[in-house]
């Protein structure tokens, strides 16, 4: 086997450790139990501005209520004790919708077309902004 | 460039829009947005490894702009375009490390490098933090479908190329 050959052959093996680390990563990040034990407060962003802030936790009665952008753009959120979700929207493909309820903080539910990202902040955290925000 | 360059370059972007209408006709497997298989990265693949970079980014911005044009909204260009540059290059890089036989890892390492681009946009958009948590979801089916997308065009590559020489 002469020099190039081995080269592209180490090189081949070190993508490929590296994709398999990513890999990996990503899934024990994704198994991890990341409850939080004192419940969690949902926090509902509209063009990166936070524009409701709630306590799942003192929900006692599933109610609905809706958000638009004064561009026909129009998302109805569900409420429901220790669950939030978008039962209903505007956007072409429903994609926030079919996300479901989520009750914990690994995963937002998101509508980019209408920019809408809800999420759930574990109430033990402190009311903070982001770390660090880069323009 | 010559009328067979010229032609060439038309037919491959043809291919790659009509792979991506068909594309866009499958549900999505997950109900994320950004999860795709993006069968339109084999047609990029194969003109970077047997064509040169500038014939496979006229074609990528060709068929962005194409299926912006077509099918899309507004939004899903600028989605299109930061995933599709920032994959074109890591892939041409990627290319220059490893020989032929390895398409579906210079692959695997596209379709990474189009959904962090996309991602990055989102966060830009977006500007909440919790977008960051579908990181580990993008790595994940970045990885699978470039490896899926770079076996494809390896294929192609190896009984479809020859003939049009």
């Amino acid at each position: 086997m002469n020099q190039p050959h081995r080269t592209a052959n180490r090189n081949a093996l070190g993508f490929s450790v590296l994709l398999l680390v990513l890999l990996l990563g990503s899934i024990i990040a994704l198994l991890l139990p990341q409850k939080a034990p004192e419940g969690y407060i949902a926090e509902i962003y509209q063009s990166g501005i936070r524009i409701h802030s709630l306590s799942l936790s003192d929900v006692q009665e599933s109610y609905t209520f809706t958000i638009e952008d004064g561009n026909g753009h129009v998302n109805e959120i569900e409420v429901r004790p220790d669950s939030i979700g978008i039962v209903s929207a505007s956007c072409p493909d429903k994609l926030c919708v079919k996300q479901g309820f989520i009750t914990d903080s690994r995963l937002p539910v998101t509508c980019l077309p209408n920019k809408i990202v809800i999420w759930l902040r574990p109430a033990s955290d402190a009311d903070s902004e982001p770390d660090i925000i880069t323009y | 460039m010559s009328t067979k360059k010229l032609t060439l370059l038309a037919l491959f972007t043809t291919i790659s829009l009509a792979v991506y209408a068909i594309e866009s006709a499958i549900p999505p497997l997950v109900p994320l947005p950004g999860i795709k298989l993006g069968l339109a990265n084999i047609v990029t693949l194969i003109l970077l490894e047997h064509y040169s970079l500038r014939d496979a980014l006229s074609v990528l911005l060709a068929r962005i702009l194409l299926s912006a044009l077509l099918f899309g909204q507004a939004m899903s260009l600028v989605y299109s375009l930061a995933g599709g540059i920032a994959s074109l290059f890591v892939m041409a890089f990627t290319m220059k490390l490893l020989s032929k036989r390895f398409s579906f890892l210079t692959g695997a390492m596209g379709g990474i490098s189009h959904n962090l681009g996309q991602l990055a946009v989102a966060f830009a958009v977006t500007a909440a933090p919790g977008v960051l948590s579908l990181l580990p979801f993008f790595l994940i089916s970045g990885i699978l479908a470039g490896l899926f997308t770079g076996f494809c065009a390896g294929a192609v590559g190896r009984y479809l190329i020859p003939h049009l020489r």
